[in-house]
């Protein structure tokens, strides 16, 4: 520790510390504009500028200026007011005062400096800049006239999202932050560069002109796309949610949100969300009350009573804790009918099957600081940045501020493998399992295993037919052993969700075989993370959403209402007819099924098909708990009213709850007192006790080896083996209905790699036909060298040409590709 | 103004090229190992193509794992890179203190007179560039002119003539190295 004195107070800081850092721990504020906690820093402001009595002559920076033992620091002299105030004057020279119309008024750094130096006057007169302002893209507006080139946007793309889509252009009093060719913005369009700007150079046009910011009212809450559980604020006014608002001390993620969690909230107050309820009237759905509406889906679940193996319920886990709760007691008690599923059954098998098997839980047993801590990385599949992009941010600092190696297994390439020193090695589409049992038999082999439970079973099964299924080199999969073997923590990283039917249960146990035959489990930085896709999959996996009695999987309930023996079903959120698999199937199932009910924000492909569809709201219009990937359980806290007459998720299965006999749950919160006495791990758990960090759930980890047979899908001539997933602005079916990813990501696409592309004579934007065993769709082309050879890829989200029109819920689907 | 920096040319603005990129690859293959290669690697292709062309842009931050941001920074902060394309033969003419003493506007006027073009222009052969600099530090050898590395001291109205015929007989191929 080095000891200081800061403005007469004593403070004492680790070796590594700025003069800033130092006075931040004491307490004393020092003005910055281009420094950033998150940034490594840059010195280039001057605002923060000190007096030091043992470097006397001169201001110091403080933000750049390491501490050393005894050093006398003040931060407000009369000579550095006057420095401080020159700078001032210097940024305002050429920084318009529009305040009045900039969006970052209220909210803008170099507006409170200027406020809090009084710096009324300025003795320098020069001309403004006339720089074009960047209106190409519908997300970020740069404004360069207002620019004050802290380089905080470009180091952000640079440091934590890897991006790099800015650059300081030209040279001198020319100079100005710019993109490759001075063009226009061409990223990701995670906001983050949005999220530091000091002044109101870049903007969210989403938000331009729609509230003042002093006039918003500020909720912090959790993020409801993916299962990362990223927290965020949003900015509220008027019953609307009209932007999120950037807090550095949010969450693990320091505030960093990615493009769905930062502009995709337009769904919340969208025109198109559901108001009211809908009765299906000779073959039309029509308004109705909320009464007509209950008693017909109370009707219908009253007589269920009596047969329940006739009756179903699917839900989304993007519902809370509690309404998950009451959504088991309705169907699982009340009704009595095990038939209860989620994430289309087999996106959440890698927790309640594969992690059973392996740890005897239903969880990761890693969470995402584990991420940071670790040594060696194995990241399944690219895809870990497209369907979590914020751990795609934790990965990017692991690997270039922590030093941590990177090793990607995947089926294409994608941007995590341009990290530095990464490795990708590309295998064969659908041969994940076959590669973990591959690297399992390679760390045998080589004499790294450690003994564990199942070790002989383990040995029995593995055969050196699947290191050929891999299309990998025996050397390379040799090599990839060794390294995650030999590392103290190392961290298989592996996401789950819709789109990826191949990472199933098998592949949860195959992966958690290397982690356990490595020892690295029940260490920090090291062990297995499994990714669920939505904001709550770890929630549904904990409250057991999902069939344990025998009851019928989210498969073989489509089935069984195509087949008649479900006559009643109930879907909460969950739009089957895109998200699952063989989309006519499940359109001719629900077709089928004798009384549908859908409970939705919006009337989706599946409410439509509905004879009753619930109005419910969204994570904005509510109070409750999400449980994120990693098991952090986290405050979700309401931030408008409900829309029109739409009804909560918990409100509406409390009602039905208690009309069919069961309990009537008044209130959240008791709920989630239920949960923490009968979920393991939550118990002792309030939601007092969540408070703004939320808790991570412990878990006992019983790990055991199990054999685990590859099923790698042999390659057809003539055919390309087309793999889904998620696209980087998606998640789920639900950001369809947000403004933000769709203006960047508004259809889906097939991806092709260059060499097809060309032997096809197929370009980017054209129009191809793909056609599997299942059906045909044609999609817009994407060509370049993400993918390789013989691969084609598509995201799942989207409802019209949906891909799932033509997968059957294989791994990989051969298709034919046409123009 | 002699410091300014190298313009910029707007991506809408950039003509279709079609660029041979095997001597920008053997550029990069030649530095591919060493620390800090960008400003050597660039350096090789504006001596090679005369300018950096952008689909070089794109193969240097591709096989460097550099952001082409980065790499397009870089070029417009250093007057050495030039993003159209340059003539083959650059010809820069003094017209400094001493140089102007001693009647270098009457050789710059007499340049852009054979050669059709003005100052900080290019012919559309691409064989010439025309430039007026402020200084090229040899005085004692005013009114001074440069081609390429050449240089050519005491210059005359006559003199221009023969510089003119003479590297419009240069090849405009540069040599392999």
């Amino acid at each position: 520790m080095v000891n200081l004195t800061i403005d007469e107070k004593q403070v004492s800081v680790g070796k590594d510390a700025t003069i800033y850092d130092a006075a931040k721990a004491a307490g004393v504020k020092i003005p910055i504009l281009c420094h950033d906690k998150k940034l490594h820093p840059f010195g280039g402001c001057r605002m923060c500028l000190v007096e030091v009595e043992q470097m006397k002559g001169r201001l110091i920076p403080a933000c750049t200026t390491p501490v050393t033992e005894g050093m006398i620091v003040r931060t407000v002299t009369d000579e550095i007011v006057k420095a401080r105030k020159l700078v001032l004057e210097l940024l305002l020279l050429k920084h318009p005062i529009d305040c009045p119309v900039c969006d970052a008024a209220g909210d803008c750094d170099l507006q409170n400096l200027t406020y809090e130096y009084k710096v009324n006057t300025n003795r320098f007169v020069d001309e403004k800049f006339n720089h074009a302002i960047d209106y190409d893209n519908p997300l970020i507006e740069r404004d360069m006239n207002r620019c004050i080139h802290c380089g905080k946007c470009a180091r952000i793309c640079d440091e934590i999202v890897s991006y790099g889509a800015y650059t300081f252009i030209n040279r001198g009093i020319e100079a100005k932050m710019g993109t490759e060719f001075d063009g226009p913005l061409n990223c990701e369009f995670c906001g983050s560069c949005v999220s530091v700007c000091p002044v109101g150079a870049l903007n969210s046009r989403p938000f331009k002109f729609k509230a003042r910011w002093w006039a918003l009212n500020k909720v912090k809450s959790v993020c409801s796309y993916c299962g990362t559980g990223c927290q965020l604020t949003l900015g509220v006014k008027d019953n609307k949610v009209l932007t999120t608002v950037y807090d550095e001390n949010q969450g693990f993620h320091n505030g960093q949100l990615c493009t769905r969690g930062r502009f995709g909230y337009q769904f919340v107050n969208s025109d198109r969300r559901l108001t009211t309820p809908l009765v299906r009237k000779n073959g039309q759905l029509v308004e109705a009350t909320w009464e007509e509406a209950l008693k017909l889906v109370t009707d219908k679940l009253a007589a269920a009573k009596s047969a329940p193996a006739s009756a179903a319920a699917l839900t989304t886990a993007r519902l809370t804790n509690e309404e998950l709760f009451v959504f088991g007691k309705l169907f699982k008690e009340t009704v009595g009918t095990d038939n209860v599923d989620h994430s289309a059954g087999y996106a959440h098998e890698a927790l309640t099957k594969g992690a059973k098997a392996s740890f005897g839980i239903t969880a990761s047993p890693s969470e995402i600081a584990d991420i940071q801590k670790a040594e060696q990385l194995l990241v399944v599949k690219s895809d870990a940045y497209e369907t979590h992009p914020v751990i795609g941010f934790e990965i990017n600092l692991g690997v270039k501020r922590k030093g941590v190696k990177l090793q990607i297994v995947s089926d294409k390439k994608g941007k995590l493998g341009k990290l530095p020193g990464a490795k990708t090695a590309v295998h064969a589409p659908g041969a994940e399992v076959a590669l973990f049992n591959a690297l399992c038999a390679s760390v045998i082999e080589q004499g790294l295993a450690v003994d564990a439970p199942g070790l002989a079973e383990l040995k029995g099964s593995l055969s050196a037919a699947d290191a050929q299924a891999t299309g990998l080199s025996a050397e390379e999969i040799a090599a990839i052993a060794k390294e995650f073997a030999t590392a103290e923590k190392a961290l298989i990283i592996l996401p789950i969700g819709q789109g990826y039917p191949g990472h199933d249960a098998n592949l949860a146990q195959a992966a958690a075989n290397l982690a356990i035959l490595t020892g690295k489990i029940g260490k920090e930085g090291a062990g297995l993370l499994i990714m669920g896709e939505k904001n709550n999959s770890q929630g549904a996996a904990d409250l057991g959403i999902y069939p344990q009695k025998g009851g019928l999987t989210a498969q073989q309930i489509i089935d069984g209402a195509a087949s008649g023996s479900i006559k009643t079903l109930y879907i909460a959120g969950e739009n089957p007819v895109v998200s699952y698999p063989n989309r006519a199937k499940v359109e001719k199932a629900l077709d089928a099924v004798d009384f549908l009910v859908v409970a939705d924000l919006f009337l989706t492909e599946t409410a439509a098909k509905a004879d009753v569809v619930l109005p419910v709201v969204s994570f904005a219009e509510k109070s409750g708990t999400f449980t994120s990937l990693g098991r952090r359980v986290q405050n979700v806290r309401q931030a408008i009213k409900p829309l029109g007459l739409a009804k909560s998720d918990f409100e509406v299965l409390s009602t039905l709850n208690s009309a069919l006999g069961g309990a009537r749950y008044a209130k959240q919160g008791d709920v989630f007192a239920e949960i923490a006495s009968s979920v393991a791990g939550y118990a002792g758990l309030t939601q007092a006790k969540l408070t703004d960090q939320g808790v991570v759930v412990p878990v006992t980890v019983s790990a055991k080896l199990t054999a685990v047979a590859a099923k790698t899908p042999a390659a057809q001539a003539g055919k390309f083996a087309l793999v889904t997933g998620s696209a980087l602005y998606h998640n789920g079916t639900m950001s369809r209905f947000g403004e933000g990813p769709m203006y960047v990501c508004p259809d889906g696409y097939a991806e092709l790699s260059t060499d097809d592309a060309a032997a096809l004579k197929v370009a980017e934007g054209d129009t191809v036909k793909l056609t599997s065993a299942t059906g045909s769709v044609s999609l817009k082309a994407k060509v370049g060298k993400r993918v390789p050879k013989g691969v084609v890829f598509a995201p799942y989200h989207f409802g019209e040409a949906s891909i799932n029109s033509i997968t059957d819920g294989a791994a990989v689907t051969f298709v034919t590709v046409g123009k | 103004m002699s410091n300014a920096p190298a313009e910029a040319v707007k991506a809408e603005e950039t003509p279709e090229e079609v660029i041979d990129l095997t001597e920008a690859n053997n550029i990069i293959d030649k530095y591919l190992t060493l620390p800090g290669n960008l400003m050597p690697v660039l350096q090789g292709i504006q001596e090679w193509y005369g300018y950096v062309p952008r689909p070089t842009i794109d193969l240097v931050a591709e096989r460097l794992n550099v952001y082409p941001s980065q790499i397009y920074g870089v070029l417009t902060f250093y007057a050495q890179f030039h993003l159209k394309p340059r003539g083959r033969y650059i010809i820069r003419v003094c017209v400094g203190t001493a140089c102007h003493v001693q009647g270098a506007e009457r050789i710059v006027d007499t340049f852009f007179g054979r050669l059709g073009i003005g100052h900080a222009e290019t012919t559309t052969d691409l064989r010439y560039t025309f430039e007026k600099v402020a200084c090229l530090g040899a005085c004692g050898m005013a009114p001074l002119a440069m081609v390429n590395d050449d240089t050519f001291g005491k210059m005359t109205v006559q003199k221009v003539d023969e510089i003119v015929e003479r590297y419009n007989q240069a090849p405009m191929k540069p040599e392999q190295k």
